[in-house]
């Protein structure tokens, strides 16, 4: 430890350099970390809001809300402790002056989906609808008439709620009445026992239904399918493991490159008796330090630059996740020191001498 | 008893026509506070036989024994800890760790060898080289006698019984190069120790006790140093 830091201390030139790389790098895994965290919360967040066991679909749908068509007769053939119907529409909302994506619910007051209200109010009578508080950001407001894409419907934002986004979408909640006037029309009447799955909350998962014509899905595989879910995850996540890589080869290059430049050097003090022991683990502590300083800067960093963001980035940070990525890089970047430890221990102190 | 002993020591390279005797059988004694000169032409052994004395190479046969320790049969590990122990080096100035001060010079060596030299008995040495002035002072700071003055300091930490010193004038001036001589010859009197210098520069036996020749990996018998006449002799044959 002492020849690490003597060294640093004398060459900061140097060692800022490759601690300001360390720094770039693990900024980026922490933002990027942040920003998977931010996609996932835009898909998931309604549905982790439900705080449910499992959701029940029709076997046929595939594991998509959207393509599961039931009828609130089924209810009969679930044994669960809680259930909640829940009908969901995918429409085009606008308000006048903005237009957005939005998710429609149709759902029942009396069952635990219903989301708590923030500002303004349940909704009661037929059209009210509760809001995501992110459609505020739009310009949306309590009060707002809005039409709908594919309906003469008007909905009326009685109340917001806040984190309710469903695949992306900000999610209006209302009562299944409403819902299937937006979703039927004129045949709303004769479709009216029509939802798209029921939502459970129970002990077990097994047994939910005996009907083989449902399917009783766990709440993360259901999310797991969201459409683009998973496949945003991975990317993300596969930058994030490259850059580990990245990072443990920049650290292995540059540590390298200074241990071939101080082989002489380590070749005198093996030669006066000191280990290689010693001048391995000296390296190994100067890069634990240079990745522990550069971690940590990358670490504040981002979550400092994460405040300044606009509301519209979707970045969260989950401080666990960071936290362990943050040790994940200042372990691979250490293992970058590996070459040099090699190199070091081949030194032959004869060679200082010098025939 | 003597402190380092040579019997019958060989070291050869490589096989076959390519083989070369570096250092054909070789017996040598050396006690306690002699200074004692190697000299030879380049490539005549010196190194090969210096590296031997320290424990850096083995010998291809024979034994060397320091202390009553016998070196060849020891492994990489022991032979390191008597280095650290019994043998201070000497080198060329490129001795020194360019990013230590003087004083963490020294003071790395009494984390590796655990402190074995007391606050009085260090700064007496860093007197006595005369670099007590010197201790906040990085390499680059140094002129070369400085440095090699501060290389010895390092050779002496820990009162190690021999001192092996290669070629330790080879980027000084004549200057310079004496008052290193001195020094070496002033430490091996105050502090008892077997000191043996290789060179090819004939001026510094003049420092010395003893003067041995190496030739073609033959080192000649000792020729007891009492007169300059006797060098001009010696530097006649050379
Ligand atoms: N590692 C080695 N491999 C092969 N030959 C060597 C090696 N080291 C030294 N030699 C040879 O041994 C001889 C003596 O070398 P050395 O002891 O370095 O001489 P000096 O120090 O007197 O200049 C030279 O011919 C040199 O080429
Ligand atoms: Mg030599």
């Amino acid at each position: 430890m002492f020849l690490a830091w003597q060294e640093i201390k004398k060459n900061k030139l140097r060692f800022t350099l490759i601690t300001g790389i360390l720094m770039l790098v693990s900024y980026l895994v922490f933002f990027l970390s942040g920003l998977a965290t931010g996609l996932a919360n835009l898909n998931r967040e309604a549905v982790d809001k439900w705080n449910a066991t499992a959701i029940i679909l029709t076997e046929e749908s595939d594991k998509s809300l959207y393509q599961s068509f039931m009828s609130i007769d089924q209810l009969n053939d679930i044994k669960a402790d809680e259930t909640a119907v829940i009908g969901q529409l995918n429409v085009i909302a606008s308000n006048g002056d903005s237009k957005q994506n939005i998710s429609l619910f149709g759902i029942n007051r009396e069952e635990f989906l219903m989301p708590d209200v923030t500002e303004g109010r349940d909704f009661k009578k037929a059209n009210e609808v509760i809001a995501d508080d992110s459609l505020k950001e739009e310009g949306f407001k309590l009060g707002d008439e809005l039409s709908l894409s594919s309906s003469d419907q008007l909905l009326k934002i009685v109340g917001f709620t806040d984190q309710a986004r469903f695949n992306a979408a900000p999610v209006l909640y209302t009562n299944l009445a409403t819902f299937h006037q937006v979703k039927f029309g004129d045949a709303a009447k004769q479709n009216k026992d029509q939802i798209n799955g029921i939502v459970v909350q129970n002990d077990s998962l097994s047994n939910l239904t005996q009907n083989d014509e449902l399917t009783s899905i766990e709440i993360e595989t259901f999310i797991q399918n969201l459409p683009g879910y998973t496949e945003q995850k991975l990317t993300l996540n596969f930058m994030i493991y490259f850059l580990f890589g990245i990072s443990s080869i920049i650290v292995a290059i540059f540590l390298y490159v200074l241990t071939v430049q101080k082989i002489s050097m380590f070749g005198v003090m093996k030669a006066q008796g000191i280990s290689s022991y010693y001048l391995s683990w000296s390296v190994v502590a100067q890069t634990f330090i240079l990745a522990s300083i550069g971690t940590a800067l990358g670490f504040a960093f981002a979550l400092v630059s994460g405040a300044f963001l606009p509301a519209a980035v979707p970045v969260s940070f989950d401080v666990t996740v960071m936290v362990l990525y943050g040790f994940i890089l200042m372990a691979v970047a250490t293992a970058g020191a590996f070459f040099s430890v090699l190199t070091i221990v081949r030194i032959d102190p004869l060679k200082a001498i010098g025939g | 008893m003597a402190v380092l002993e040579l019997h019958q020591v060989k070291k050869s390279f490589g096989s076959g026509h390519k083989k070369v005797e570096a250092l054909k059988e070789t017996d040598f004694l050396a006690n306690r506070g002699e200074l004692i000169a190697i000299i030879g032409p380049s490539g005549s052994g010196k190194s090969t036989f210096l590296t031997i004395v320290g424990g850096l190479l083995s010998p291809t046969s024979g034994d060397v024994i320091i202390n009553g320790e016998n070196l060849t049969t020891l492994n990489e590990k022991a032979r390191s800890q008597i280095r650290l122990r019994e043998i201070g080096f000497v080198l060329q100035a490129s001795n020194l760790i360019p990013f230590l001060s003087v004083a963490n010079q020294l003071k790395l060596l009494d984390k590796v060898k655990k402190g074995n030299m007391s606050k009085v008995e260090r700064n007496q040495l860093y007197e006595d080289l005369g670099i007590a002035d010197l201790l906040m002072k990085y390499p680059s700071d140094l002129s070369g006698g400085e440095r090699q003055r501060v290389a010895i300091a390092k050779a002496l930490y820990s009162n190690p019984s021999i001192i092996l010193a290669d070629e330790p004038t080879a980027s000084l001036d004549s200057d310079r190069a004496y008052e290193v001589m001195e020094l070496l010859k002033k430490v091996t009197k105050q502090k008892k120790t077997t000191t043996i210098v290789v060179t090819h520069d004939i001026r510094l036996v003049d420092y010395c006790d003893k003067v041995y020749k190496m030739t073609d990996g033959v080192l000649s018998t000792a020729l007891e140093n009492h007169t300059r006449v006797q060098h001009m002799a010696y530097e006649g044959k050379i």
